[in-house]
């Protein structure tokens, strides 16, 4: 994982893509959902976790592409590191990208639809680490399958984001309710099937991603 | 008799209807230093992929170390060097870097030191700090044996350890193999030509067709026409 953040440090170019792409989503819907209903918090929620989406597909592609630069891969799976160990690298690259992103996805959020920095915005932060746990996950084993495809790029979305629509519903509501203020008990139901999201797919990549990745 | 370190046994590997290796029997001890040549796409390569577990054979089985290369435990692999045609390593690091996350990997006691002691084997060591990306082709084949070497594995797998190399290079890598031989790895490489390492006895094997065969010397290999025209001579 140190060497995935020195890449990054190095290079910047998956956390300036993943800002950038942040913006011109949450840039669009503010202009799409018109002046009318940009101060209401589903609106909000909605755009936040949209741009989350996005940038997490980026994230976890990223994680993986520079394992695929002259076959690193092959050098990983050849070491003495078990395949699960290099799971949790990845799925914590993959991760620390994405939380940069929602930093400032939340930051532009507040901007854009003139919310008010306040306690809302604690209450949304554990709502978001397991919105971000869960999808990297998931990204990151369905990445490791799809990097090895013609067109991999083009097919991540497609499976990753009808596995994740139940967390990215609960988390869409979870944080329209912590942005109007609601208490925590109110959005138990979404948070345990966020959590059960993210201990079924931290758990299935843990087990899997060696019979991913083991055939490259 | 000692155990071998590589053995195969009736060992075939197809890609759908093309059959790249067939019944290829092959034994070598600790030790032992072999090449085996063959036009492209003889299978050379995907010998040496399965050897180091990277594949799986379509029939027949590999043992390294005595051990099935489809499941070979991290203590097994760690004691496998291999370099292949892709060098395995980062272009946005530098030389050095490389070879200390590789050190690291394999656990080895002083990274940086033995990343600064192979750099300085290799002939690198004033490009140490230089990015990847900006090494030659010659370079970064340095690079991937160094890469390779590193752990002082016990099976070294060389896939063209020559090819791209000038003649300092091609010096240095042929040294390395004489080391690795003489400390009693078992060095396995892949070659157009047969280079000369003075003071090693190469076991030459042939592919042809997807089957392996073993020359008794290297003259005899030299003395085919076939062989011949691959050499150049």
């Amino acid at each position: 994982m140190r060497k995935d953040l020195r890449l990054e440090l190095r290079s910047g170019e998956s956390t300036l893509a993943l800002l950038a792409l942040s913006m011109l989503v949450l840039v669009v819907l503010v202009f799409a959902l018109g002046a009318a209903r940009v101060r209401s918090v589903d609106a909000a929620a909605g755009a936040l976790w949209v741009a989350m989406v996005f940038a997490g597909m980026l994230g976890a592609n990223r994680a993986l592409l520079a394992e695929r630069d002259n076959g690193a891969i092959r050098g990983l799976l050849l070491s003495p590191l078990d395949p699960s160990t290099l799971y949790a690298a990845k799925l914590c690259a993959a991760l620390i990208f994405m939380a940069v992103a929602e930093v400032g996805a939340v930051i532009l959020m507040v901007l854009f639809f003139n919310l008010d920095f306040d306690a809302s915005m604690a209450r949304l932060a554990p709502i978001l680490v397991l919105g971000a746990i869960g999808f990297s996950a998931l990204a990151t084993l369905l990445s490791a399958i799809t990097g090895r495809t013609r067109g991999g790029d083009m097919l991540l979305p497609i499976l990753a984001v009808p596995i994740f629509v139940p967390a990215l519903i609960a988390g869409v509501k979870a944080s329209a309710a912590a942005l109007a203020g609601a208490p925590f008990e109110s959005m138990g139901d979404w948070l345990k099937i966020m959590i059960a999201f993210d201990v079924l797919f931290v758990t299935a990549g843990y087990l899997l991603f060696e019979h991913v990745v083991g055939g490259e | 008799m000692p155990a071998p370190v590589v053995e195969t046994r009736s060992l075939a590997k197809t890609y759908g209807p093309a059959v790249v290796l067939r019944e290829v029997q092959l034994r070598l001890l600790a030790g032992a230093g072999a090449f085996i040549i063959g036009g492209n796409g003889a299978g050379k390569s995907t010998l040496l992929r399965i050897l180091a577990g990277l594949e799986a054979p379509s029939d027949g089985q590999a043992l390294v170390f005595g051990q099935d290369t489809r499941r070979l435990a991290a203590r097994y692999r760690r004691r496998i060097g291999l370099m292949a045609h892709q060098s395995f390593l980062y272009p946005n690091l530098t030389a050095r870097e490389n070879l200390e996350f590789y050190a690291e990997l394999y656990s080895l006691a002083d990274p940086r030191a033995c990343a600064h002691q192979w750099l300085g084997r290799v002939g690198l060591a004033e490009v140490a700090d230089t990015r990847v990306r900006a090494f030659s082709r010659g370079m970064e084949q340095r690079l991937s044996v160094a890469r390779a070497m590193l752990a002082e594995p016990a099976l070294l797998l060389l896939d063209e350890p020559f090819a791209s190399l000038d003649h300092d290079g091609a010096e240095i890598v042929a040294a390395l193999i004489r080391g690795a031989v003489e400390r009693g790895a078992c060095v396995l490489a892949t070659t157009h030509g047969i280079p000369e390492i003075d003071g090693v006895e190469l076991a030459v094997f042939e592919i042809s067709r997807g089957r392996l065969m073993q020359h008794a010397h290297k003259e005899e290999v030299r003395r085919g026409g076939r062989i011949r025209s691959l050499l150049g001579r």
